[in-house]
């Protein structure tokens, strides 16, 4: 057996009442580990780009969006847009400049004057028995090679004449003219031309586009840029940049505040029921209940009939209130999972027995404790309330013409997307990497706000 | 601890060494499992593919030219709702029964009135007669007569039958009242002397009663064979008898019918086709390309966004006018802004219809409208708008704001509140209305509130007067200016806006009852420079369509009146080359 002497007391330690690392709050600690998520970072800046782009960028870019400039419909971004000043526009009756030189092709047809956007002149020669039905005027997009078809039919005529102002670009067409029989079907006599078309304005409407002041003098033939259109145009005309910052003003005030409203109710609610439990606990969670069951679609419309919502009249309003009177059982039921849970833990159980009334406990204790689960919910919220609204607003339930909004754009662009494909793809992306900016910062959000996590470095 | 370390280690190995033997047998289990669902998959996929080409009538095997069979096959945009051609009033109804039936008269390649049934005809003021073919015979091989036409338009007459195309047959005496209920079916004005010749009398001097034959609604039913379907006729391919080229064989509901000649028709050397398969019925118009670019069915037609792959793919492209116009009507009630005529001609001043149909519809079969009679007409014996040159409109924005400031006074209004746009939902009219609100706002600042409304709804609007402006469309019935004349008379029901002109209603009252066709078309001539002048309607612009046809199928007609996609001369040309 040992000696008693064979434990020495341990001399006391004064090191190690020193904490290594500096004192974290819970939110200073959350923020810390956000920090340290690149993705969730990458897309709280990107939040707050848009933010910026919704809500500064129509001060810097000040285009109107329902304004229609119809010389550049659909345009893509970055096209060309010089232009060159003419004469207003008067019709034209086949009448030929005195100095005029048919061509020897095998109708004789020519351009009348230099092709351009606003109007394609072409003549030819009379060809007698050989074009008894008169004669048809094609226009295609590519080169004409044997046994194809000419392209687009124009028109048929039985004049010598035609002019072409069916959605000219400044690009290359192939004309063709073609004599037809007493049936009016095509015969073998076809001539084609091509040309490129020179993009061109008129004093008019240089002076209503604002590119002219009214007393200002300018000779014909003055080179123009036209207006400015950094995303390209859509089917009107109207600016794609623009109409992009507005919609994403409706897309973005129902993506923000129908969320932050609704879980606001959903988070008194759910703790209220949470914090009495018992019947009341159960009659209120059977409501939330049958709330869940209501669709919401339905609502909606309803909604929309119940607030006189006439047509033409922004649906936006009805669609709010549809989705906080709805959409606030998931975040009830959380949070009274949440408060069940809180409820019996000891400090809990100390703060009553020093006197806490229930108001007390919940704003002090219960609600600040949920907060985390509360952030998620929002930021998840948020992406699949946008993408309500554009869905809504994709199949008509949402705003009215000629408000914009990403999900209408998208609606407007799906039509054109062989043809013009930046009608559809700008709205879309804008929705897509919204959703996504904030269904990854709800996630990176989940982590840093996760107690359970704290710490494990 | 440093004990209980090796041998965590050593059962964690263990346990692993287990578990990996364990997943390689699930995993050689989940392999066989994968491929027996591979192989029931493909399996099923066979079955379910022979079962629905066993059932479906054919429509997998389309073929869009076949010259072997001498068929084709097409598709239509809906399905007709019945075939009774004493209801119908739908283009698909229109399309098919010119297809299976033949009226009186008919209309040639050229457009021209020409014998069908009757092989000779006389329309004088007060009677038209029409002497019937001996050889006219039904699908089943009986003679047609001149019963068959008096049973017919007696039905539809029929208050019960309750067709909305009845007002064509008020011209025949007493037309209106027998479908008034005021006096009973015996009493129309029409009658059969002989089994070959049958007598209509006139209520008053109509001069293109023969015209308005060739209608649907003119189409004979024989009285023995209706009262055998039991209320059912037209509802399915055995419920109808056929009098025209073709004979509707099969029928299967919402998927697909098919035509065959029929070896009674009269002229039965004019057809050419042996068979017309109706495929498809689809209301997609880029499943219809998509079918027509597979070489499934020989036609389609093709939108402003699909052109360039039209001409990209070197389609033999088509088009033409279908006559219908369209036009911005005013509401002239008196508790609308729009009764005011300084503010319609401030719109009249500012719309450019020009910019509308080149720039921003874009599709070539379209023209600007000018006047509320389309290009198509006939007049005298030219073209109505050659002989009758309509009003030119000078567009003017600054004089326009001078007439809206009038408006304004005259209205005695400080603000201008907004004006309903009633119009389809159609993606063609939303375009269109949505360049009128800001036509309107930018150079007027007048602001547009756009109603989009579902067929029946805006129908219902239109009737109650519930809107400002209107954007409506008007296909012709008969060739002959009237069915566009007669519009804004103070007593059609079409007439939405209730507008009330004397001089107007006297020019239209002219045109009905005059037989000489030069008074007539001074009437109509004047009836456009009036509606001009009071600003009645804006034509907007004349409605085309542009299609694609397979280059081997020739002689297909469009028409403004009767099938609106005519395959009756079509042929098959194998000279010219496949797609």
């Amino acid at each position: 057996m040992r000696a008693a002497d064979a434990f020495t007391p341990l001399a006391q330690d004064q090191a190690a009442a020193i904490s290594s690392r500096p004192s974290l709050s819970y939110w200073q600690d959350a923020w810390r580990r956000l920090q340290q998520n690149k993705r969730a970072i990458f897309s709280l800046y990107l939040i707050i780009g848009l933010l910026a782009f919704t809500f500064i960028g129509p001060m810097i870019w000040t285009v109107d969006p329902s304004s229609q400039d119809v010389d550049q419909i659909s345009i893509a971004p970055g096209a060309d847009r010089s232009a060159i000043l003419v004469k207003d526009y008067e019709p034209w009756y086949g009448e030929l400049s005195e100095d005029f030189v048919a061509n020897d092709n095998a109708v004789g047809l020519t351009f009348a004057v230099a092709p351009s956007t606003q109007s394609v002149r072409l003549s030819w020669q009379a060809q007698g028995e050989r074009a008894a039905g008169g004669y048809r005027i094609y226009r295609n997009l590519f080169p004409i090679t044997a046994g194809r078809s000419l392209g687009l039919p124009l028109a048929e005529t039985q004049s010598l004449y035609f002019e072409d102002r069916l959605d000219l670009r400044p690009i290359d067409y192939y004309y063709s003219v073609v004599a037809l029989n007493k049936r009016g079907e095509d015969s073998d006599l076809v001539a084609t031309l091509s040309t490129t078309v020179t993009r061109v304005i008129t004093r008019r409407e240089a002076e209503r586009r604002g590119l002219l002041g009214a007393a200002e003098q300018v000779a014909y033939g003055h080179e123009f840029q036209l207006k400015l259109h950094p995303l390209g145009t859509d089917y009107l005309g109207r600016d794609m940049l623009s109409r992009l910052m507005h919609g994403a003003r409706v897309s973005l005030f129902i993506g923000l505040f129908a969320p932050i409203l609704y879980i606001l109710f959903g988070v008194l609610y759910g703790s209220v029921a949470g914090f009495v439990g018992g019947l009341t606990d159960q009659l209120m969670m059977r409501f939330a209940d049958f709330v869940v069951a209501l669709p919401f679609l339905l609502f909606m419309i309803l909604f929309k009939v119940i607030f006189g919502i006439g047509p033409g009249e922004s649906g936006i309003m009805p669609m709010l209130v549809a989705m906080v009177v709805l959409l606030w059982p998931a975040a009830a039921r959380l949070v009274r999972g949440q408060v069940l849970q809180i409820r019996e833990e000891g400090y809990i159980g100390a703060s009553r027995l020093l006197g806490a009334k229930t108001p007390y406990l919940l704003l002090r204790h219960m609600i600040p404790n949920t907060m985390g689960v509360i952030l998620v919910t929002v930021t998840f919220a948020v992406p699949s309330a946008i993408f309500t609204e554009a869905f809504l607003s994709f199949i008509g339930m949402g705003v009215a013409p000629p408000t914009p909004s990403w999900g209408s754009m998208c609606n407007e662009g799906i039509k054109t997307m062989l043809t013009h494909p930046h009608e559809l793809i700008f709205p879309a992306l804008f929705i897509s990497v919204t959703v996504l900016a904030f269904n990854l910062l709800g996630d990176g959000l989940r982590d840093a706000l996760d107690a359970r996590m704290r710490n494990r470095e | 601890m440093s004990i209980a370390e090796p041998h965590s280690e050593s059962s964690s190995n263990g346990h692993s060494s287990a578990a990996s033997a364990l997943s390689s047998a699930a995993l050689r289990q989940l392999i066989i499992y994968f491929g027996a669902a591979i192989a029931g998959c493909t399996l099923l996929m066979f079955a379910l593919h022979y079962l629905a080409s066993a059932f479906s009538s054919g429509s997998t095997t389309a073929i869009a030219v076949d010259p072997e069979n001498n068929s084709i096959s097409i598709y239509l945009k809906e399905e007709p709702p019945s075939l009774n051609s004493t209801i119908t009033t739908d283009s698909v109804s229109g399309m098919v029964l010119n297809h299976v039936m033949e009226g009186l008269l008919r209309m040639s390649v050229d457009d021209k009135l020409e014998a069908g049934i009757a092989e000779r005809w006389e329309v004088t003021p007060t009677h038209a007669t029409f002497w019937l073919r001996d050889n006219a015979l039904w699908s089943d091989g009986q003679p047609i007569t001149a019963a068959d036409f008096i049973f017919s338009w007696t039905t539809a007459l029929r208050p019960e039958t309750a067709s909305e195309y009845a007002f064509l047959l008020y011209s025949i005496k007493n037309g209106r009242a027998v479908n008034e209920g005021t006096m009973p079916a015996e009493a129309l004005g029409v009658s059969a002397p002989d089994p070959h010749t049958l007598v209509v009398e006139l209520e008053q001097p109509m001069a293109f009663f023969d015209k308005t034959v060739v209608f649907p609604t003119f189409f004979p039913i024989r009285e023995d064979f209706y009262n055998a379907t039991n209320g059912r006729f037209g509802a399915d391919a055995h419920e109808l008898l056929f009098s025209g080229p073709f004979k509707l064989t099969s029928w299967v509901h919402g998927s697909s019918l098919l035509f065959e000649k029929n070896p009674n028709y009269w002229d039965k050397d004019r057809i050419k086709l042996d068979q017309i398969n109706v495929a498809y019925i689809t209301q997609d118009a880029n499943a219809a390309i998509n079918f027509f670019k597979d070489g499934k069915v020989a036609f389609t037609t093709l939108g402003a966004e699909n052109l360039i792959e039209a001409q990209r793919q070197g389609w033999p492209i088509k088009r033409n006018q279908d006559g219908t116009l369209f036009f911005l009507e005013f509401n002239h009630r008196d508790e609308r802004l729009t009764r005011n005529w300084n503010l319609r001609r401030a719109m009249q001043l500012v719309l450019d219809m020009d910019e509308l149909v080149y720039k921003v519809t874009k599709l070539p079969g379209f023209k600007p409208g000018v006047s509320i009679f389309p290009e198509w007409l006939m007049g005298t014996n030219a073209p109505l708008r050659e002989e009758y040159p309509p009003p030119q409109l000078r567009l003017d924005t600054a004089k326009a704001r001078e007439h809206l400031a009038l408006a304004k006074e005259e209205l005695g209004l400080d603000e201008w509140p907004p004006i309903v746009l009633l119009t389809s939902d159609s993606p063609v009219s939303n375009i269109q209305s949505e360049w009128v609100q800001e036509a309107l706002k930018s150079k007027l600042g007048l602001t547009i509130k756009i109603d989009k409304q579902i067929f029946k709804q805006r129908l219902a609007k239109m009737t109650a007067g519930e809107f400002d402006i209107l954007l409506a469309g008007w296909g012709p019935d008969y060739n002959d200016p009237l069915t566009f004349g007669d519009l804004f008379a103070s007593w059609n029901l079409n007439n939405r806006g209730r507008y009330m002109s004397d001089e107007n209603d006297r020019l239209v009252r002219e045109a009905q009852g005059s037989t000489d066709t030069k008074t007539r078309m001074d009437a109509f001539g004047k009836i456009q420079h009036v509606l001009f002048d009071d600003v009645a309607l804006l034509p907007m612009f004349e409605r085309g369509v542009t299609y694609a046809v397979h280059p081997q199928l020739k002689g297909l007609k469009r028409r403004v009146i009767g099938a609106d996609t005519d395959y009756t001369n079509a042929y098959i040309d194998t000279s010219a080359g496949g797609q």
